[in-house]
């Protein structure tokens, strides 16, 4: 907590700010405080930044709708418009570093460059959308700062902590003044989404698993900082609903009211207890008897984000499908068959309708079930398309991660979304590991319509399960599970697990050493960073646990430990089991926080 | 995109504060002049298509804050760009002096050896002229630039600095032709030499 703590002292302000949070005028926004030099290149690298990341044209209107707002929320004069657009049409990108030298360099930003970030938070969010876009664009700006990225979800966090807290620590006349503006800003508003009056303050129910139990007493007072002041002055509750889902429920909540299509099963379990202004969905692709037995347990040590869940879908079919694959490589075919079996699948020679008829023994047991599955699969996308589309899970970013036929939904959710509109800002990253889909970049560049962040695509060159299950959809091997989608986007990252993944049940055997491998954080990660965040704070207490967590897979290891509450954590993607091993042991003194919290 | 444009060229304009730069573009770009116009703030942009020799070029120009709290953002645009308009005020001889620190931090911060330089005295217009002519064109030939003279408000010389650059530009295919090859253009018929005297004796092609 102690990390948290001086977040707030610097961050927030939270008390004299507060007292003062309904008037406006008295809110000095963070960006506003530079001069106008600093301003102009803090606009203008977000600006770059945006022509960067963005450079569709589907997204022109993104860019400089946002460009146009930044420069009024930075108070910067319309004549500096014209400039700025041209920034954000990808002009001036020479200039990216001399920006983020001046900002660096700016007394006020020289100790904390972090107020930025926030800055940006508060901007981002103060329509009550906080859109994918925009927390890309705020993570590429915080690393073109060099600010270690776990400031921006440090910052995330203590805004919704601040949120929780400082709603009894309401003073008596910030809350008078408080309900003087509510009356006058009459709350008809409030009321449509929802509004509970309990007691003095106005409580959302936000209740169900996903909606965060936000009480929400005018986010004027309760924000304390003044970037944020300004975001709760227009209507705080307003935009707090409307991040969380006003609907209340939430995707836990969800419930299919008719069956869809084919589809039996679909529900979202929670992985986490935890609130987050962006959330992660995991995506199981089969499941087996035993350890394996439930959607949540390949996901154990995963910590993505402090607000988690997972997707439960047909189980019926998936353990079918899982318990086949069991048998399938322990027992029913022995071990030199299975040799045989990925020497023949994978060196290309059989196409799908010449396979010796030794192997279609192999065959009936798999191909039913496979074939069900990966019908289904491609529905249950379909659906969470338009479960996200609709804003089940509130204006709020969504990270989706799959393996196997789990990516699969993943995909096809993604191409779905593709052909809606308004589809764009809402998916951050995706990942898909070991996917049973195309492997063409043609059909996946239409995905990149909708993923703001990165599409990473796990794959591996020995899965020989995977290259003969799929045999029957397409002629060629050209499967995205076993080898780099070759696509020309900033945003495609081809990660090859050969190295971690033997066969293709590995996927759920090794799911942590994965998520490692393609950089979505872990429990293990987020403790060791926690540990190095309180150096000097009293003794870390959590050193044990972290070890205990190197057996990986253990579901209860650390889940108590939950390391979302604020602690400071690190993100590095690793590129292989061996350097895992050496940053365990070597690299907290790398991880401590250089900068941010003087 | 214009299918016949040429090339797309960086120009960028530099030069003490209140010199007369946002209000040389302005006549370029609007053909209006404004004697009230507002300081720029960080930098300003526009971008205008022109014709010179037969090639349409479009130009997007960088139009920089002269003002010294502005001075740490200058550095970012000078890279990439291929021609840079130097400018100062024929009334005020401390714009004039102040030009070599302008050629310093041109030297520090672009990126290409090559770029075409055009110094325009601006305000001719005016009576209390403490720059002569013949400084101007010295200092210009010194550091091998181009020179003319020129008044925003009466227009005089305005196109022709702008023209004069363009061409020199085009006829320095080192400048541009990497840009304009990925969109498949050939070059060898656009070297036919020009000589400098379409601007009625104000430039001077050194």
């Amino acid at each position: 907590m102690a990390a948290e703590e001086k977040w707030n002292d610097w961050a927030w302000k939270p008390h004299s700010a507060a007292d003062q949070a309904g008037d406006k005028d008295s809110c000095i926004l963070l960006g506003q405080q530079l001069e106008e030099p600093g301003r102009f290149a803090y606009a203008a690298l977000c600006g770059i930044s945006l022509a960067w990341l963005f450079p569709e044209k589907e997204q022109s209107s993104f860019r400089i709708e946002f460009i146009e707002g930044l420069v009024k929320w930075l108070d910067l004069p319309d004549a500096v418009l014209s400039a700025m657009t041209a920034f954000a049409s990808g002009l001036g990108g020479e200039g990216t570093e001399t920006f983020a030298q001046i900002l660096l360099k700016d007394p006020i930003l020289k100790d904390n460059p972090v107020v930025i970030t926030q800055d940006l938070v508060s901007f981002s969010l103060k329509d009550g959308y906080y859109d994918a876009r925009a927390r890309v664009l705020i993570s590429h700006i915080t690393w073109l700062l060099r600010i270690p990225l776990e400031e921006l979800e440090a910052l995330e966090e203590s805004l919704l902590e601040s949120l929780k807290e400082q709603k009894e620590e309401e003073s008596e006349t910030a809350e008078v003044s408080r309900k003087k503006k509510e009356r006058r800003k009459k709350l008809k508003r409030y009321l449509l989404i929802g509004l509970a009056t309990v007691g003095g303050g106005t409580v959302i129910g936000l209740t169900g698993g996903l909606a965060a139990p936000l009480v929400a007493a005018g986010a004027a007072t309760i924000i304390g900082s003044a970037g944020a002041a300004a975001l709760g002055s227009t209507a705080g509750i307003a935009i707090m609903a409307s991040l969380f889902g006003a609907a209340g429920a939430g995707l836990t909540g969800y419930k299919m009211k008719k069956r869809v299509g084919a589809i039996e099963e679909f529900e979202f379990l929670p992985l986490t207890e935890g609130k987050q202004l962006h959330i992660t969905i995991a995506i199981t692709g089969w499941l087996c008897t035993g350890r394996y037995g439930s959607f949540t347990a390949p996901w154990s040590s995963m910590l993505q984000s402090s607000e988690q869940y997972c997707l439960a879908w047909e189980s019926k079919y998936l353990m079918e499908l899982g318990n086949a694959l069991d048998s399938l490589l322990n027992g029913f075919v022995n071990m030199m068959a299975q040799e045989a079996l990925k020497f023949t699948v994978l060196s290309g020679i059989v196409t799908a309708l010449t396979w010796p008829a030794s192997l279609l023994t192999v065959a009936s047991v798999i191909d039913n079930p496979w074939g069900v599955c990966l019908h289904r699969s491609a529905e249950v996308g379909k659906h969470l398309a338009h479960i996200l589309l609709s804003r089940q899970q509130g204006k709020r970013p969504v990270t989706l991660i799959g393996f196997s036929l789990g990516a699969r939904v993943i995909y096809f959710c993604l191409q779905e979304m593709a052909q809606e509109k308004d589809s764009q800002g809402i998916i951050e990253d995706v990942v898909l590991l070991g996917a049973p889909v195309e492997g063409e970049a043609k059909y996946w560049k239409a995905i990149t319509k909708v993923v703001s962040g990165r599409i990473i695509n796990g794959f591996c060159r020995g899965d020989w399960l995977l290259g003969f299950v799929y045999r029957t959809s397409s002629v060629q091997l050209n499967v995205a599970g076993l080898q780099p989608v070759d696509l020309d986007d900033r945003r495609m990252v081809n990660v090859d697990l050969s190295s971690v993944v033997s066969g293709h049940l590995d996927y759920m055997k090794q799911m942590d050493t994965i998520l490692k491998a393609v950089g979505i954080k872990t429990k293990e990660c987020r403790l060791k960073e926690k540990g190095s965040a309180r150096l000097f704070a009293p003794p870390a207490k959590k050193t044990p646990q972290a070890a205990g967590s190197e057996a990986r897979g253990e579901e209860s290891a650390v889940r108590d430990e939950d390391a979302a509450d604020g602690g400071h954590w690190s993100w590095e993607p690793m590129d292989s089991p061996d350097s895992l091993d050496t940053s365990r042991d070597g690299a907290r003194p790398c991880l401590s926080l250089p900068t941010g919290t003087p | 995109m214009d299918e016949d444009v040429l090339t797309t060229l960086k120009i960028l304009i530099i030069g003490e504060s209140g010199v007369g730069k946002s209000s040389l573009l302005l006549r370029f770009t609007d053909d209006t002049f404004d004697p009230e116009l507002a300081a720029t703030i960080g930098v300003d942009f526009k971008v205008k298509t022109i014709s010179v020799d037969g090639n349409k070029a479009k130009l997007a120009i960088w139009d920089t804050a002269g003002q010294e709290r502005f001075r740490t953002l200058t550095p970012s645009y000078y890279r990439g760009a291929q021609g840079v308009i130097l400018v100062y005020d024929v009334t005020r001889r401390d714009t004039f002096v102040k030009l070599d620190n302008w050629l310093n931090e041109l030297e520090t911060y672009c990126t290409r050896n090559d770029i075409v330089k055009m110094l325009v005295g601006n305000k001719i217009d005016k009576e209390n002229r403490e720059v002569d002519r013949n400084e101007g064109l010295k200092f210009a030939r010194k550091h091998s630039m181009l020179f003319i003279e020129a008044s925003a408000k009466t227009c005089d010389g305005v196109q022709c600095a702008f023209e004069e650059l363009v061409e020199k530009i085009i006829q320095t295919p080192g400048l541009w032709e990497s840009e304009s090859q990925n969109r498949g253009v050939k070059l060898s018929n656009k070297e036919e030499g020009y000589g400098g005297g379409a601007c009625g004796g104000y430039c001077s092609m050194l």
